[in-house]
């Protein structure tokens, strides 16, 4: 008898040490991360439920990012609240407009390390099993239940093994390797289940692009997406959460999966891939699609907002200029992540290009502001989400793909295969 | 206590597979902080006319991936707060699932449901038993039981309501 990485992790939260795949288990929380849903949502059900102190103030991040800095007077409120909390809380680490997206803001403070069971009231929260961490979304009632006792139910999630090898090719990103397997599983493929990452092209990734893969496993319906860790999870930690102690965490070889997928990209080799709307599990080869004529292209989000995005995208637009009459609109998923990329010159390139580069928020990617789209507006976006209405009005049209492929099809105007500019 | 839940009658409102957390509603609305403002916006991008054919008790009955998406309370919130009495679908989202416990909306899993219930029929549920008869064609379908834990909360009223019995 074997264990998952994701009963292994939960089983070391319980009080009796088990945690089977399909088990009801009691668990202690190591961290809670929660954004504006914590003053719209959560603070009134604490209300409700005679709430007076947090478990563990140090244990508990709060961030304003999604509609950041506040583009009207009811986010604004939220904003107040959140910090009025933190306030009179006493939370450790608190994220406020300026600071960036909730899931890469945790990583970079240091907030995660392996073994750790983080819960975010966000389904994007599987985005810290890039560092070896069982991370689930839920959302206001179960984040106030932790808020006040530090511990949540869950139900073991059964896992579904990924082994990868071999390399991505030029410009190809690993956006387009979730984007393909989001397109075999279907959005619900790995509903209430934990993908698990291996394999020497999981292990070569940077932690953006590690990211990147688990941000997504949502969108196949996924609980949970773990990744063992590698020397540049390792590099992180060291750099950012260097007092804090870890132990790396490995599946037992007899763990038992629901399934497991080979996936070898040296035999069959990963294009540039497009979601056409209005599904992530819509991908297609961008190779293989009609012509479409964009009015916005966007790079930012939890998903590919980071450095390396940003890099990818200057690298393809530098010297050049993009289309006329496109909008390339750049939103840095942080503000570490701006200053680097600023430090770097890529900004600089980008605005050169004649590209929007925004503060870092959530913005474009959930219709907020910073780049709404307006009635029947194409949009090829860098984001997780091209849901009917998700960046703007119900007509609008968003394709999902890589920052390399954003970044080219802005200087064509209409969605390119990176490789061809 | 029980009856509560093994009796359920309701209009059906019938919806396809994939309705995600921004189709029942959307993204631009969670600023809202008053839920019936909020619910005024149901299903509005799927089904524009929806809050105003709705009817207090009617039985919202879908496809498969029900709730897929944003993990926002707020999707189940608004149907209970425009009088959806039950979800029934041929597969949740595992956060809409859980939601839809948590504040007290009762949600059931029937596979094919969507095969056989047309809009506007008369449905009695039973959570208990995990079935659905369907008034005009005296069909029953059999899905599967609600978990206790899910009936426990639902007895309680929601988590909250479930919580404070708890430290009592
Ligand atoms: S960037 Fe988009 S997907 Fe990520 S947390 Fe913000 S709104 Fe959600």
């Amino acid at each position: 008898m074997g264990y998952t990485l994701a009963e292994k992790i939960l089983a070391a939260h319980t009080e009796d040490g088990k945690a089977d795949a399909g088990d009801i288990i009691d668990a202690a929380v190591d961290f809670l991360m929660v954004h504006e849903v914590l003053g719209s949502r959560i603070i009134p059900v604490l209300e409700e439920m005679n709430f007076e102190k947090v478990w563990d103030p140090s244990r508990v991040l709060v961030v304003n990012d999604h509609w950041a800095p506040a583009p009207n007077a009811e986010s604004a409120l939220i904003h107040m609240k959140n910090r009025e909390f933190v306030r009179e809380q006493g939370i450790k680490h608190f994220g406020d407009v300026e600071c960036g997206i909730c899931h890469q803001v945790l990583a970079e403070q240091g907030l995660v390390v392996p073994g750790n069971l983080i819960i975010g009231s966000d389904s994007h929260s599987t985005t810290y099993g890039a560092f070896n961490a069982f991370s689930t979304g839920l959302a206001a009632t179960d984040s106030a239940l932790i808020l006040a006792t530090g511990r949540i139910w869950l139900r073991v999630p059964e896992s579904l093994r990924f082994d990868v090898t071999g390399n991505l090719s030029r410009r190809v990103m690993s956006k387009d390797l979730i984007l393909s397997i989001i397109k075999e599983l279907g959005t619900d493929g790995a509903n209430y289940q934990s993908m698990e990452f291996h394999g020497p092209t999981i292990d070569e990734m940077t932690v953006g692009s590690r990211m990147t893969i688990c941000n997504m496993s949502v969108e196949a319906g996924a609980k949970s997406c773990i990744m063992p860790i590698n020397k540049q999870v390792k590099d992180w930690l060291g750099e950012r959460a260097r007092e804090r102690e870890w132990t790396a965490i490995t599946p037992d070889d007899e763990a038992m999966y629901i399934d497991r997928i080979t996936i070898d990209l040296s035999e069959d080799p990963i294009e540039p891939m497009v979601s056409l709307p209005h599904s992530p599990a819509n991908g297609e080869a961008v190779s293989e699609i009609d012509s479409i004529e964009i009015d916005q292209a966007f790079i930012g989000s939890c998903t590919n907002g980071r450095f390396e995005d940003l890099k990818i995208a200057a690298d393809i637009v530098r010297g050049k200029k993009i289309h006329r009459g496109v909008r390339l609109v750049v939103t840095p998923a942080s503000r570490d992540t701006y200053l680097a990329a600023l430090r770097e010159g890529f900004i600089e390139t980008l605005i050169e290009a004649g590209a929007i580069v925004t503060n870092s928020t959530c913005g474009a990617c959930v219709g907020g502001h910073l780049g709404v789209l307006g009635p029947g507006e194409v949009c090829v976006s860098s984001s997780n989400r091209n849901f009917r209405g998700r960046m703007g009005h119900p007509d609008s049209l968003v394709y999902l793909a890589s920052p390399a492929t954003v970044a080219a099809s802005a200087l064509k105007g209409v969605i390119t295969d990176p490789r061809e500019v | 206590m029980l009856n509560l839940f093994n009796d359920i009658k309701g209009k059906a409102r019938v919806f396809g597979d994939d309705i995600n957390t921004d189709q029942i509603i959307q993204g631009r609305y969670l600023t809202l902080l008053d839920y019936k403002a909020m619910a005024e916006h149901t299903f509005e991008i799927v089904r524009p006319d929806f809050v105003e054919i709705v009817e207090q008790g009617d039985i919202v009955v879908a496809a498969r991936n029900f709730g897929s998406g944003s993990s926002r309370e707020e999707a189940p919130m608004v149907l209970k707060q425009v009088g959806i009495s039950c979800v029934i679908a041929e597969s949740f989202a595992r956060i809409f699932y859980r939601n839809a416990f948590n504040i007290g909306l009762p949600a059931l899993i029937v596979p094919e449901i969507t095969k056989h219930v047309s809009e506007g029929q008369e449905l009695h549920v039973d959570l208990v038993q995990g079935t659905v008869l369907i008034d005009e064609t005296n069909m029953e379908l059999k899905g599967s039981c609600v978990p206790q834990r899910m009936l426990d909360l639902l007895t309680a009223g929601g988590a909250v309501a479930w919580f404070k019995q708890q430290i009592s």
